[in-house]
């Protein structure tokens, strides 16, 4: 639920406590993480622009995307940019990374040119310079003392290919036991890496959202041409599935449905619920007293070998000697072969009932239909 | 109050300095083991009494909940309770920090009401429960005789042997300022020799060899592979320090546990360190508000998770430890004290409610009885 996402990251780190972290995952089957990432980022700034959130400020460290993009993006979002100095500093990893840029300006081959509004980061392979900036940035906006500040990678995969994991791991464990930090959220490609890269970095985060596609083939080819359109409308769609890790130790997992439009991301609600979790967890249950819907109709539906049957049909008396019957009890074997064939297609169980009376011989002393209850 | 045992064979055994003090943090376990509380009485009442001394205790967490913390917590606290030397590391940049969250031993007033209770229920249950009594003190009994008298010494003692914390009061500070308290960060050491120094150290000083040593000695190691550790990418390096303190606490009078998310270490890797414990067990994490394990599970609102025992110490013998179950829930009564319990699953119900019921099988009986000599 994206909205409890935006409420947590709103709602802050707790004295004592780390701050709660975001690990946004997508996939190429469907790649909308960077949607919700955009989608988290102008909540957030919504949140801290109006005064509702425990961060004052935001640092966002922006690998795949240019400063500008940003702005722009916020501006479209309605979050008002005009002041972004006072609560809003972006981390230019994308103009130049490396620092060749520079290097090929200072030798003259090309032109310098600043970017305004933006602190351009030219050396991403020194992880203790970018968390020293970043803390730098966020104390600059917020000032020193108890207020706290938000942080967004923009992409940890570009991060990580840079940097070992190690690194990244301890930048991301070091900002969250800051005193400073309110909330991080970050960006990762999970196919690119290696399990063990997302296992740690989920490791590391208090909520794990990811975005899966709807068709569970991961081959984008299945299906006929003739359904391109479909496959289409439904490659923009996705289900939105977040797991929270909450205080108390436990987890809770909610789904929903996304749809990507020109705007952004919408989020709408999913109505369908796994009943799978639990199985995995709890050692099996030797024996089951509960039936389920389909065994209590089931169960309604045999036709036991009673005489009355309680539905108002005449009696029938099942004679277990059916071979006997034609001659002497024709229309009673009639019926009887009317009720088992019933009996059959009701599901395919049978009472095979052997009356003790079957064992005497026809024609001996005791008359059976003397124990009959008419 | 020293054992009577009766003798079987003129074999005595070289019994450790510490047995002779009969301090009341060290209780005689079977087969010749001298035990120390883990600091969740219902732990040591699974584990046979508690942990015995020379065991590598590893503990594999979940990495969507914290609940090795509580595992950890209360095993520290017991033994600063007791004045037992500690050696604790972890990957936070502070671990002397950590030291300040212990529990504290639950006031004395609610101690007695549960134990009193206990003794009232033990009580009822000497007259006609003669077999399960037996499971239950065993680590006290060789013989039959003086087991009543023996009953009520072990229930008096039993109070300091092994404390209730109560999670939130914190512990007083004078437990955890002395000298006896040594704090490793793991996260900046560049490999795992300058923690196997450390420790290799802290454990020369409890060598059975040695006639003077007074007391146990205690390291706890959090999070052994965790991402921000640098050397958490030496995968064998880990292993040979697992190896050599394993045997280094062996020879030592000294208790060790080790907790690892075991979902950050390769497949292979995880189950060489699962086969170098001595107790192995694994902290589960449970989906919040989840309708299929509510119906499953009575008592569901209070469980913060599982606990499942895989491996049951076993030293100086061949004979397997059969437990009535491998999986308990682990609940916060009161949202102070940790317990552990059966797991109540419906539709069985009632017997197996509270840690000192058992689920009345005669099977557990039986294969406790096996191990009495006579």
């Amino acid at each position: 639920m994206a909205d409890s996402i935006c409420r947590t990251i709103r709602d802050g780190a707790l004295e004592g406590e780390h701050a709660p972290s975001l690990t946004i995952k997508d996939t190429t089957a469907s790649p909308y993480g960077f949607g919700v990432f955009t989608h988290v980022l102008s909540q957030a700034s919504t949140l801290i622009l109006a005064g509702k959130s425990q961060s004052r400020g935001l640092v966002v460290v922006a690998y795949s995307r240019s400063p500008s993009f940003y702005l722009d993006f916020l501006k479209r979002s309605g979050v008002d940019v005009a002041s972004s100095q006072k609560w809003i500093h972006i981390l230019d990893c994308y103009t130049d990374p490396l620092g060749w840029k520079h290097q090929l300006a200072d030798s003259g081959i090309l032109p310098s040119n600043s970017s305004a509004g933006a602190c351009l980061f030219q050396d991403v392979k020194d992880i203790n310079k970018l968390q020293s900036l970043i803390l730098e940035l966020g104390s600059g906006l917020v000032g020193q003392g108890k207020v706290r500040f938000s942080v967004a990678i923009d992409s940890v995969t570009e991060m990580l290919r840079h940097v070992p994991l190690s690194k990244v791991a301890a930048l991301i464990s070091d900002l969250r036991s800051h005193d400073q930090i309110s909330s991080i959220f970050w960006l990762l490609h999970s196919d690119i890496h290696d399990v063990r890269v997302t296992t740690s970095l989920e490791y590391l985060s208090s909520m794990v959202a990811s975005v899966e596609s709807l068709n569970q083939s991961s081959d984008g080819l299945s299906g006929d041409l003739g359904n391109l359109s479909l496959l289409e409308q439904n490659f923009r769609r996705g289900k939105f599935h977040v797991r929270f890790k909450r205080r108390n130790g436990r987890v809770r997992v909610m789904n929903e449905q996304f749809h990507m439009e020109e705007s952004g991301i919408k989020f709408t609600s999913v109505t369908v619920e796994d009943g799978l979790v639990s199985q995995g967890l709890v050692p099996k249950v030797l024996f089951n007293l509960e039936l389920s819907e389909k065994e209590k109709l089931e169960r309604a539906r045999v036709v036991l070998p009673f005489e009355h049957q309680g539905n108002g049909k005449p009696i029938q008396i099942y004679d277990g000697r059916r071979s006997l019957a034609p001659e002497s009890m024709g229309e009673v074997s009639a019926d009887t072969s009317q009720s088992s064939t019933e009996e059959c297609s009701n599901g395919g169980g049978e009472i095979i009932y052997f009356r003790d009376s079957d064992d005497e011989r026809p024609d001996s002393d005791e008359d059976p239909d003397d124990d009959l209850d008419i | 109050m020293a054992a009577t045992k009766t003798r079987t064979s003129s074999f005595s055994r070289n019994l450790p300095a510490a047995s002779s003090a009969q301090s009341p943090e060290i209780k005689c376990g079977p087969n010749g083991t001298f035990l120390v509380s883990s600091g969740i009485p219902d732990l040591d009442k699974t584990l046979g009494g508690g942990i015995p001394l020379g065991s590598l205790v590893m503990v594999m967490e979940d990495s969507e909940a914290p609940h090795h913390m509580l595992l950890l917590r209360n095993f520290m606290s017991q033994g600063l309770v007791h004045k037992q030397p500690l050696l604790y590391a972890s990957p936070s940049k502070d671990p002397r920090g950590f030291l300040g969250t212990l529990p504290s031993p639950s006031s004395p007033k609610d101690d007695k009401s549960r134990s009193h209770d206990a003794e009232q229920e033990k009580g009822l249950r000497i007259a006609w429960q003669y077999k399960k009594y037996f499971g239950e003190n065993q680590s006290n009994l060789d013989g039959q005789r003086g087991m009543i008298l023996f009953r009520f010494i072990v229930l008096y003692n039993k109070q300091e042997f092994s404390n209730e914390f109560d999670l939130r009061r914190p512990l007083d500070r004078h437990f955890y300022t002395g000298q006896h308290v040594d704090c490793i960060s793991t996260k900046d050491l560049p490999n795992i020799a300058a923690l196997q120094e450390r420790c290799t150290s802290f454990l020369s000083q409890f060598s059975r060899n040695d006639a003077t040593v007074a007391c146990t000695g205690r390291i706890a190691i959090q999070s052994l592979c965790a991402p921000q550790c640098e050397s958490s990418n030496m995968e064998w390096e880990m292993l040979s320090f697992i190896r050599s303190l394993k045997s280094t606490v062996r020879s030592a009078i000294a208790v060790a546990i080790i907790t690892f998310p075991s979902s950050l270490v390769s497949a292979t890797f995880c189950k060489r360190w699962q086969h170098l414990a001595d107790c192995l067990v694994s902290v589960k994490a449970i989906p919040d508000e989840d309708k299929e394990l509510a119906k499953l599970l009575t008592g569901y609102q209070d469980i913060v998770g599982f606990l499942n025992i895989h491996r049951v110490p076993r030293i100086n013998t061949q004979v397997p430890a059969v437990l009535e179950a491998t999986t308990l829930s682990i609940k916060l009564q009161k949202r102070r004290y940790l317990v552990l319990e059966c797991l109540n699953q419906a539709p069985v119900d009632g017997s197996s409610g509270s840690s000192y019921g058992t689920s009345g099988s005669c099977s557990g009986a039986s294969s406790k009885s096996g191990s009495l000599d006579f």
